[in-house]
């Protein structure tokens, strides 16, 4: 089972947290400070799992990560989950989020936490795996995304065509999220 | 394609950019407060809001919570915006819910009130919206409210593939927690069925389900054996085109098989061949396609296409009984390890750890030792040279204990700090165990306190002393070598600690060098008491003591420490109380009383060693298998010799002295947080010293002989009896306050038994006018009958008293004898009052008998009024040896190979009392999986097959 799924920045900034097993508000904040601790000290070509921190589980748990340019998807999961599998599911969803937001950034998570949060229950559900397949989980997005629209209906529609980034002074838009590997969803189906 | 961003809130992305924007950390906070009271003003307030500015809001305060801020409003709102028809709000209703509501929040009811009508929506994305809900919080409310709901929705045909997958993880994570409230069984053959399903998605999603469900109550799933089989087969083997979109970089549904794979686990190895030739077939394919060449260069794919090897290998270790693929398995293994993927690495370290305790592979795994040592040596992740040590330590056997061991102590001096303690516990371990010759595992000990010092816990070096003082062909030996070591300019405390204890003992064997006289000893242990810590201080006054007795020519010279100033007035009590004690002792005792009180300490029981049981603790998760180097079946004679030799350390464990010496609570009894530091093996004096109180834990290996030793500040407060620790054990405190301390030895012979009662005063003031006496409540009285010997009515303070109470039994018995006492602690009158541990058990003694003998007399008493049977959940650890010792300390004996699985019990005994003998049979059925047993009583009499099934099962 999937306990938490943990999003920082190389600076610890969390980015998500979704928990599966309830914790105190103030406890989950150590959880990803301790779980920033234990990974961020580690060189980029070590090995992808190591034994949990002690208050997410002790020795039953294990993180598995991965570091994508400036952020790190930590999953943390107990001794029944297969750790290259849950490594194949951090990189589905990381595929998934780039395919949504069109080449994603540590941005594109910190203005849509609810975009985020709406495509991880899509693969991810009561810390079980609810859906592998990009192409189901996209359609599912693409669903909700079609009701969003039909919802906003006329009456927003003036306000949201004046592009609201533009107008906002952000700094540093970088776009440097390196995926590895990225094929089209053409390629998937063989 | 979806593109979900474009179409924001604007407001929020202002705040966003705001915070993003401050310079401190300061600004930030001020930032934030300003929001949050905005926000509170808008809920407040007059004006309604639209459901689009209470989504506004709620995100901001969802990122507000991401930054690391307590949020304490707001949940109304987003209560409120679940009954929106607007599927964007009702979605962002549920989001802050399952990140912000706990399972217990007040409002918990509007919330599945809620749930409950989007449940039955036509719309079924609100459908998945409500169970994800449910999946996420899963409250036992939740489970009552929809419990009996969700299973139909699971099942029924009408309900879409995407709602049944999110319903099977939903029932899931209610049946984990709630599994009373969710009742599974009527479903159980549809839910199998669902393998079967079109879907992909579902089956994935049903298989998890299936697993939690077959782990509770594995008999009603059976039937998803061969349906996972054929469902795994059809996709590994590819005669199955219907993959949809779930081949993951040319790998065949790779989440789904992993999944079918743990599934089986849960089995053992098919019976049906059919079944059975077909895994095999899957298992063989998947070892052939690792030795495909890869179809894609792609990290992913190997990813994928190994996560299935591995679970593979798994099933293979799991079912252990194919040495073709089990030898396979490895050698796959032994190509990882020497891959550049790291995590492969990683993992094939992992595996092997298994491997190793499978019989038909374990000499496959020795293999590799080289490779796995240069793991230890090179690797540059401590992950990975962590699991190396965890495989060296699994694979390690008497043929290669000497080279492992030394590469440890090798590798252990720049061992990263992290795992130092775990590999000194397992050094240890291992050269313990494989030990041929002792005088190696006295210089490995002697070498991991020189190495590693700081990371060799208390029981490490307690071991080396019981091993040293229980074997006599090493005693001088160790007392050369420690004193040689001693001999270092700088030596850590603990060698000093060992040193201190083996030459107190046995320094006396090497006294007859001129380079190591009495005179040279003492004042070698004496140039590092002043470097020491007071623990070790304390233990060197007593090693000083003992050289008083073993050297009478220096005594002056000890005597002069002993007087010095700094320790007859030390501001630690116990050790100002030793140096005046040990100083009144050498001048008053004669050379007579001074031997015997002096005298060298009797070998200690034997028993699992506490270091074992101290890796166990720190690895709880761990699989037992690994834990304990397992003794391979070696075909070859010439082990069998050595084997011989070297299992004598370890005879099974013995009930009657399976008290804990040392006072580290014994693991047998983890719940046992009192230390009993209880009598020794040799019969129990009266403490000679007086010297009831100030015995601080740290010290309890002190070597001067003490009888009683209670341990205050460890639950003195609680005056507890200890009865049901007595059901399988004779020996020990029973009782014990602030006040008072009450220790038991017993002896049953047929149906005679003997109570030794020691009762020790522990306070500053006499104990006056004691008196104790046994009642026999009910129909006791006619069943047994006790005599109480007579005793003194005083009892000094510090001091100790003995009495005996001889007991015949009768008949067979329910009920238990009482031991009221009265007495008078400074002018107030105390009553205490416990049950004495005498139970029908006690007098059972155990008998053989073989596999045939035994059937019959099973046969025999098969009446249904002989027969008592309970099954229950396990109490304690299920570990075979602690099973074994508890059945034996109960009085029965375990009968070897009579029932056909190796994991079951069955014993024999004989109970006498004076009117009958009682045959009496037991069956145990130990269930690992799901933490149950099943007890069986047989004997010739209805009452005692129940009594005694109470009583076992309390142990269990």
């Amino acid at each position: 089972m999937i306990k938490a799924i943990l999003v920082f920045n190389n600076h610890g900034k969390a980015r998500l947290t979704k928990f599966y097993v309830h914790y105190p508000e103030d406890l989950q904040q150590q959880i990803v400070r301790e779980t920033y601790h234990l990974v961020s000290k580690r060189d980029d070509n070590v090995c992808n799992f190591l034994e949990g921190g002690t208050l997410i589980g002790g020795a039953d748990y294990k993180l598995i990560y991965r570091h994508y340019a400036t952020l790190y998807f930590v999953f943390c999961v107990d001794s029944s989950e297969s750790e290259l599998g849950i490594l194949d599911l951090i990189q589905v969803f990381v595929e998934t989020l780039d395919k949504c937001f069109e080449n994603v950034c540590e941005l594109d998570l910190i203005f849509h936490v609810d975009k985020v949060h709406y495509i991880l229950s899509e693969l991810c559900m009561g810390g079980m795996v609810l859906e592998t397949n990009m192409s189901e989980i996209l359609t599912r997005v693409d669903e909700q995304n079609k009701l969003e629209k039909q919802e906003a209906g006329i009456s927003t529609a003036p306000q949201r065509a004046v592009s609201t980034l533009k107008e906002m002074n952000i700094p540093q838009r970088i776009k440097d999220i390196k995926l590895p590997d990225l094929p089209s969803i053409g390629n998937l189906k063989f | 394609m979806p593109a979900v961003k474009g179409d924001g809130m604007r407001g929020l992305a202002v705040f966003i950019s705001d915070i993003r924007n401050c310079k401190s950390k300061e600004a930030e906070v001020k930032r934030i407060n300003k929001e949050l009271a905005n926000i509170r003003s808008k809920f407040k307030g007059d004006k309604t809001l639209d459901g689009y500015q209470k989504k506004k809001y709620v995100c901001k305060l969802l990122f507000i919570f991401l930054l690391g801020h307590d949020i304490d409003f707001g949940h109304m709102e987003a209560v409120n915006l679940l009954s929106s028809n607007k599927y964007t709000e009702k979605q962002i209703g549920y989001l802050f819910i399952s990140v912000l509501v706990g399972g217990t929040s007040d409002l918990m009811k509007l919330v599945i009130q809620s749930i409950k009508n989007d449940l039955v929506s036509r719309n079924p994305v609100h459908v998945n919206l409500a169970m994800q809900c449910i999946a996420n919080i899963g409250s036992r409310e939740m489970a009552e409210a929809f419990g009996g709901e969700i299973p139909k929705l699971l099942v029924s045909g009408d309900t879409i593939d995407s709602v049944k997958q999110s319903a099977a993880l939903c029932l899931l994570k209610l049946v984990r927690r709630s599994p009373d409230l969710v009742p599974m069984a009527d479903w159980a053959s549809r839910v199998i069925h669902l393998l079967n399903d079109q879907h992909m998605g579902v089956v994935t999603a049903a298989v998890s389900l299936i697993e939690t469900l077959a782990k509770k109550n594995s008999d009603d799933y059976k039937g998803c054996v061969s349906l996972a089989v054929s469902r795994l087969s059809r996709i590994v083997t590819s005669s199955y085109t219907d993959l949809q979109d779930y081949t993951y970089y040319f790998v065949p549904a790779p989440w789904l098989s992993v999944k079918l794979l743990h599934l089986l686990q849960y089995y053992p190895a098919p019976e049906d061949a059919t079944v059975r030739n077909r895994l095999t077939e899957c298992l063989e394919t998947i070892l052939n396609k690792a030795q495909e060449p890869p179809k894609s260069k792609k990290v992913q794919h190997s990813n994928a296409k190994n996560a299935v090897l591995f679970e593979a290998i798994n099933l293979i270790i799991h079912m252990d009984c194919d040495a073709n693929l089990l030898v396979r398995a490895c050698n796959q293994l032994g190509q990882f390890l020497q891959h550049r993927e790291t995590n492969l690495r990683y993992l094939a370290l992992e595996s092997m750890c298994l491997l190793a305790t499978s019989e038909f592979s374990h000499d496959a795994v020795k293999k590799h030792q080289e490779t796995v040592i240069t793991a230890l040596k090179t690797e540059r992740d401590v992950s990975v040279r962590q699991r190396a040590v965890d495989l060296l330590y699994a694979m390690c056997d008497r043929s290669n204990a000497e080279e492992i061991v030394l590469e440890m102590l090798a590798y252990l001096e720049t061992a990263d700090y992290s795992i130092r303690e775990e590999m000194v516990l397992k050094v240890a371990i291992l050269a313990e165990k494989y030990a041929v010759d002792y005088t190696w595992y006295v210089d490995t000990i002697l070498n991991l306190i020189r190495i590693a010092g700081d990371y060799v816990s208390e029981e490490v070096w307690y071991r080396v002393i019981q091993i040293v003082i229980n074997r006599d062909d090493v005693q001088g030996y160790a007392a050369k070598t420690v004193f040689e070591a001693l001999q270092a300019p700088a030596c850590h405390e603990n060698m000093v600690k060992v040193g201190g204890y083996i030459l107190g003992e046995f320094g006396n064997l090497i006294a007859g060098d001129p380079r190591s006289s009495p005179m040279v000893q003492f004042q070698l242990l004496h140039s590092k008491f002043h470097l020491c810590s007071v623990a070790t201080r304390q233990l060197l006054l007593s090693t000083y003591i003992k050289f008083v007795n073993l050297f009478p020519e220096i005594k002056p010279q000890i005597q002069q420490v002993l007087q010095n100033e700094n320790h007859l007035r030390n501001a630690d009590v116990e050790l100002q109380q030793r140096a005046v004690e040990y100083l009144q002792l050498s001048t008053v005792a004669s050379t007579d009383v001074l031997a015997t009180v002096l005298e060298e300490m009797p070998p200690f029981p034997e028993r699992e060693s506490s270091i074992l049981a101290k890796l166990k603790k720190k690895q709880p998760g761990k699989l037992k298998e690994t834990m304990e180097p397992r003794e391979v079946k070696v075909s070859s004679n010439h082990t069998d010799t050595t084997h011989t030799a070297v299992a004598e350390p370890h005879p099974p464990p013995q009930p009657t002295s399976a008290i804990d010496l040392l006072g580290l609570s014994s693991p047998t009894q983890p719940s046992n947080s009192v230390p009993n530091s209880t009598p020794g093996g040799t019969g129990l004096l009266i403490d000679v010293l007086g010297d009831l109180s100030g015995e601080s834990s740290t010290d309890v290996p002190s070597s001067v002989q003490k009888t009683v030793t209670p341990t205050p500040g460890f639950g003195s407060v609680l005056a507890t009896d200890h009865f049901s620790k007595f059901v399988c054990k004779n020996n020990g405190v029973i009782f014990e306050t602030d006040l008072l301390q009450i220790g038991v030895k017993a002896e049953f012979r047929q149906n005679l038994g003997r109570l030794g009662l020691f009762y020790g005063n522990k306070t500053a003031f006499a104990f006056t006018s004691f008196l104790p006496s046994v009642e026999t409540p009910g129909c006791l009285e006619s069943q047994l009958n006790i005599q109480v010997k007579p005793m003194d009515a005083a009892i000094e303070s510090g001091a100790q008293k003995q009495q005996m109470v001889n007991i015949e039994c009768i008949s067979d018995f329910i009920e238990v004898p009482v031991l009221h006492i009265q007495f008078m602690y400074s002018g107030v009158l105390q009553r205490v009052q416990l049950r004495l541990p005498v139970m029908v058990n006690k007098f059972i003694e155990a008998t053989e008998m073989d596999m045939a003998t035994f059937f019959q007399r099973w046969k025999m008493l098969s009446q249904p009024d002989q027969e008592s049977q309970k099954i229950f959940k396990a109490k304690n650890s299920m570990d075979g040896e602690q099973i074994k010792t508890k059945l034996i300390g109960f009085g029965l004996s375990v009968l070897q190979n009579v029932d056909p699985n190796p994991e079951n019990f069955v014993c024999a005994g004989i109970m006498h009392t004076k009117m009958a003998q009682v045959g009496c049979l037991m069956r145990l059925e130990p269930n690992k999986q799901a933490q149950m047993y099943r007890l069986t009583l047989r004997t010739s009499k209805g009452s005692v097959s129940q009594r005694l099934c109470e009583l076992m099962e309390t142990q269990l």
